[in-house]
């Protein structure tokens, strides 16, 4: 008889969980590096500098995401945790209200209050399968809840590497600054495009997955004008008049 | 909430007993003392170790010419599905289902719309001699409300933990 695997499925949710480190830090990675070349393409006539500015904000966007991944990850599983902790305490000590709250919330969901009972009744002859229970259905907390800091904090910022060579890598292979910009935006939209199309579109079953890509095409257009924009707004500010 | 002293309110309402459906007033009630007990709901964890405890306690209540009845807002259809689960309840549960005698004895908790777990005892006349309300996570004492129904029929002047077989104080009235 085939049967669900809850830890084969708890591992696969724990791996899906991991996309949003990947599509945040390849979008941020693109978008970053792709808004840091038009705007300094705007403000800075050299070429070099501009790739020298992208570089540098390449490798410091990817250790402060990738750092910022992992102590967040990091925070917000040791806050769930002692959270789990309180709550199984509470729980220990007052079994009564976790099995009226439960019958409550089973109510809710559509069970009658003797179903209910009857239900919780056959929980409660295990305090574990209790507390789970209570730990999943009242406070909506589970073990696959927690991330992986470090697994979080290197996926972010290899992803944030990534995206940002794709802008970049044309950009530095154009030797032509107004050229180079073209082919390093068209491959930005390409990419956010696709990251778009490939995660929200095809992963999550979208009927039209084309209307995913054209969401983070359209995000990267408008930061990279944005950007693009305020570098020539600035561009007299940083100029010096010749002694 | 009602108190020592005041008329209990008469009801008339649908219950079960001996696992069938039946209606109780106060007025159809014999014996010479009344527990009048109220709990929540059917269906809980909280109520029915108290519930079972009174049932327990019969043959005690009985020699003591008293009656236990109990009381909530839930209908007498799962009362007595209740009472099945329980093992079966020697007394009856009167299903107070729009809640009009909770509100009469003061014992609504309006927050959840049910009755606070709240004992009355009752004389022969059905004034109130005793009226506690436990909160909630506080189970209340089956043998303490014996002691109490004992203690109000010795008709004696009772010190503080007093039980049958301990001194007396002077006659006051006897119920």
């Amino acid at each position: 008889m085939a049967v669900l695997k809850p830890e084969e499925n708890r591992r696969t949710f724990e791996r899906l969980a991991n996309i949003r480190e990947i599509v945040f830090g390849v979008q941020d990675g693109v978008l970053t590096t792709a808004g840091v070349l038009a705007g300094l393409s705007g403000a800075v006539a050299v070429r070099s500098q501009v790739i020298l500015a992208a570089l540098a904000s390449t490798v410091a966007g990817a250790l402060s995401m990738g750092a910022g991944a992992y102590l967040g990850t990091h925070a917000a599983s040791a806050v769930l945790r002692g959270e789990l902790e309180r709550v199984r305490r509470e729980s220990e000590q007052q079994p009564y209200v976790v099995q009226e709250s439960l019958i409550d919330a089973l109510g809710k969901e559509g069970l009658s209050r003797e179903a209910g009972y009857r239900v919780v009744k056959l929980l409660s002859s295990s305090p574990n399968v209790l507390y789970t229970t209570a730990e999943e259905k009242l406070y909506g907390l589970a073990g696959a809840t927690f991330g992986n800091a470090m697994i979080d904090g290197v996926l972010m910022g290899v992803a944030f590497l990534i995206g940002a060579l794709v802008p970049l890598l044309p950009f530095m292979l154009i030797p032509s600054v107004r050229f180079g910009l073209i082919a390093a935006m068209a491959t930005t939209a390409l990419v956010l495009f696709a990251v778009g199309y490939v995660f929200e579109g095809r992963f999550s079953g979208e009927r039209r997955p084309a209307l995913a890509g054209l969401r983070f095409l359209a995000i990267a257009l408008s930061a990279a004008t944005i950007g693009y924009v305020i570098g020539l707004l600035i561009a007299p500010i940083g100029t010096v008049a010749p002694g | 909430m009602l108190k020592p002293g005041d008329a209990a309110p008469p009801f008339d309402l649908p219950c079960a007993l001996d696992g069938k459906l039946s209606h109780l007033s106060l007025g159809s009630i014999r014996s010479e003392m009344v527990v009048l007990f109220f709990y929540p709901r059917d269906f809980s964890f909280i109520c029915p170790t108290e519930v079972i405890g009174f049932h327990k306690a019969r043959a005690a209540f009985k020699a003591e010419d008293t009656s236990i009845v109990g009381v909530s807002v839930d209908d007498a259809e799962t009362h007595r599905r209740w009472a099945r689960e329980l093992g079966g309840l020697s007394y009856p549960l009167l299903a107070d289902e729009g809640g009009k005698v909770v509100r009469a004895f003061g014992v609504l908790d309006d927050s959840e719309n049910v009755a606070l777990r709240a004992t009355f005892i009752l004389d022969p006349k059905r004034t109130i001699l005793y009226a506690v309300a436990s909160p909630i996570n506080v189970g209340r004492s089956v043998g303490e409300t014996l002691r109490v129904v004992r203690a109000l029929r010795s008709g004696k002047l009772c010190p503080a933990d007093w039980d049958p077989g301990s001194d007396l104080g002077p006659a006051v009235a006897k119920h």
